[in-house]
C-alpha cells in the first residue's frame, strides 16, 4: 500500500493558557479561555472536511512554544494554526498571519535548525494563509484580503505550513459578540485549509514537492 | 481556673479575634500600598538616573516624522511631522526621537508604546545595527497580541528608518536583557529590518558606534542596566 501522500493533519494551537492569560477585557473575557472554544469549533468544522484534527493544548494549561511546534514537528503531512484573539483592532474582524521572511539554513548534515524551522515552509505557508485569510474576509467585513507577515516566535520553529489567526477582539461591547463569530470564523478556516490541501504535498516522498512549493 | 474565669478569658479571646479579623485587611491594604508605592518609585528612580538625551533648543531645529496609530484603530500607522531640535550625532539623534516616540502623541488613543516604557540605551554597531534598550514597561504594558506587538515595534523601526538613516536594522532588548517575545507574540530574538539599505553596508565617517559585535554590545547594555 503506498505512503498517503498530502495534507491529513490539521494541528490547532490554542495560544497561552495557564497563568498565562492572554489578552484580557470587557466581561472578563480571557483570551485563553475563548481560544479553546474556538479550538473545538475549528475542530468540528475541519473534521467535517475530511482532517484529522490535534490539539497542542486541550485544558488550562501552558505548553511551552517548543512544545507546541514539536507536537506539530513530529507529523507528516501537517499543518499548524495558531488561534489569538487580539486586545486592539476593529472589532468583528480577522486577521491571518504568516510568519516574516527569514534567510533558511542547513546544517552541515542537513538538518533544519530549531530555531529556523520555519524557513523552508514560508512559500506554502503564505499560500495557506491567503486562502485562510480570503475566506475570513468573504465574512468578516474589514477584514484585509490577503494574510499579513510579522515576525511570531510560535511559528518560527514550526517545520510545516503555519499561520496564525487572531481575532479583534477581547474589548466588544458584549462577551456574545466574540462567541457569535467563533463558528463563521471556524468554518473559513476548513474552508480555507480544504482549498489548500491540493497545494501540498509531503516533502521527500516520491513525486512530492520541496517544502516551499518547490518541485 | 473558675467558670467565672474560663467566663472571661472567653470574652477576651472573642475580642481579640474580631479586632484581628477586622485589622488584619486593613493591615494588608498598608502592605500592598506600600509595594505599589515602592515599585513604582524603583521604576521612576531608575528612569530618573538614565540621561534623558534631551532635546537641546541650540541644536538646529529639523522636520521629524514620527510614526504613531491612526485613529480608526485599523492597525496601521501614520506618519505625523514635528519640528524638533536635533543633535547631528546619530546616536543622541535617535535617542531623542525614540523618547519622543514614547511620548506619545496628543491623542492617547494613537499611542503605540506604553505610557510606563523608557528608553534605557541606544547603541549603534558599525553594521549599522542599531541596539535599543527600553524598561520593563514595554513588555508588561503593551496589550497582548500580534496586532498591537506588530504595530509598536513598526512604529519604532519606521520612525528610525525616517529619521535616523544610519540605523540599518534594530535590536530590541529588555533591561539589558535578550527577551523570547515582546508581550507573547513576537519574536525579539532577531532583528528588526530598518532600512532598505543593505545591511553590512559601511557605517558612515563621524558616527559614534560601538566597535563591538552584537553579543558584547549586549553584555555592555546589561552590565550599564545594572548600574
Amino acid at each position: 500500500m503506498p505512503p498517503s501522500v498530502g495534507l491529513n493533519i490539521v494541528v490547532l494551537d490554542p495560544a497561552h493558557g495557564g497563568t498565562d492569560l492572554g489578552a484580557r477585557g470587557t466581561e472578563g473575557i480571557r483570551e485563553s479561555e475563548v481560544v479553546l472554544q474556538f479550538a473545538e469549533q475549528a475542530k468540528r468544522a475541519l473534521e467535517g472536511q475530511g482532517f484529522q484534527v490535534l490539539l497542542t493544548r486541550q485544558s488550562n494549561d501552558n505548553p511551552s512554544f517548543d512544545d507546541r511546534s514539536a507536537r506539530v514537528n513530529a507529523q507528516r503531512g501537517a499543518i499548524f494554526v495558531s488561534l489569538h484573539i487580539a486586545s486592539t483592532g476593529l472589532s468583528g474582524t480577522v486577521r491571518t498571519y504568516v510568519m516574516s521572511d527569514f534567510a533558511p539554513a542547513v546544517e552541515p548534515a542537513g538538518l533544519i535548525p530549531w530555531d529556523r524551522a520555519q524557513a523552508p515552509f514560508l512559500t506554502l505557508s503564505h499560500k495557506l494563509g491567503d486562502l485562510v485569510q480570503a475566506e475570513m474576509s468573504k465574512r468578516f467585513r474589514g477584514s484585509p484580503p490577503t494574510a499579513e507577515t510579522a515576525p511570531i516566535r510560535q511559528l518560527r520553529t514550526t517545520a510545516a505550513p503555519a499561520i496564525a489567526i487572531e481575532i479583534s477582539s477581547v474589548v466588544v461591547p458584549t462577551r456574545a459578540d466574540l462567541e457569535r463569530m467563533i463558528p463563521g470564523v471556524a468554518d473559513a478556516l476548513a474552508r480555507g485549509v480544504a482549498a489548500f490541501r491540493p497545494s501540498y504535498v509531503v516533502p521527500g516522498l516520491p513525486g512530492s514537492t520541496a517544502p516551499g512549493g518547490q518541485p | 481556673m473558675t467558670p467565672r474565669w474560663q467566663f472571661w478569658g472567653a470574652v477576651i479571646l472573642f475580642f481579640l479575634v474580631m479586632g484581628a479579623a477586622l485589622y488584619f485587611p486593613s493591615l494588608r491594604r498598608q502592605v500592598d500600598k506600600a509595594k505599589n508605592i515602592t515599585e513604582k518609585t524603583a521604576a521612576e528612580a531608575r528612569r530618573e538616573l538614565l540621561p534623558p538625551a534631551p532635546l537641546n533648543s541650540g541644536d538646529p531645529r529639523l522636520k521629524v516624522k514620527m510614526f504613531w496609530g491612526s485613529h480608526n484603530q485599523d492597525g496601521t500607522l501614520v506618519p505625523v511631522v514635528l519640528e524638533l531640535p536635533l543633535s547631528p550625532d546619530p546616536v543622541l539623534r535617535a535617542k531623542q526621537i525614540l523618547n519622543t516616540l514614547l511620548a506619545g502623541p496628543i491623542d492617547p488613543e494613537a499611542r503605540t508604546l506604553p505610557p510606563d516604557a523608557a528608553l534605557l540605551a541606544f547603541y549603534i554597531l558599525p553594521d549599522g545595527t542599531g541596539v535599543a534598550d527600553f524598561s520593563e514597561g514595554l513588555a508588561t504594558g503593551i496589550p497582548s497580541g500580534i496586532q498591537s506587538e506588530q504595530l509598536a515595534v513598526d512604529s519604532i523601526t519606521r520612525t528610525l528608518q525616517a529619521n535616523v538613516p544610519q540605523v540599518q536594522q534594530l535590536k530590541i532588548l529588555v533591561h539589558g536583557q535578550e527577551v523570547d517575545t515582546l508581550a507573547g507574540h513576537l519574536d525579539l530574538t532577531q532583528t528588526f529590518q530598518v532600512s532598505m539599505k543593505e545591511a553590512g553596508s559601511p557605517t558612515p565617517s563621524g558616527v559614534a558606534i560601538i566597535t563591538a559585535p552584537l553579543h558584547k554590545a549586549i553584555e555592555k547594555v546589561k552590565g550599564a542596566t545594572r548600574k
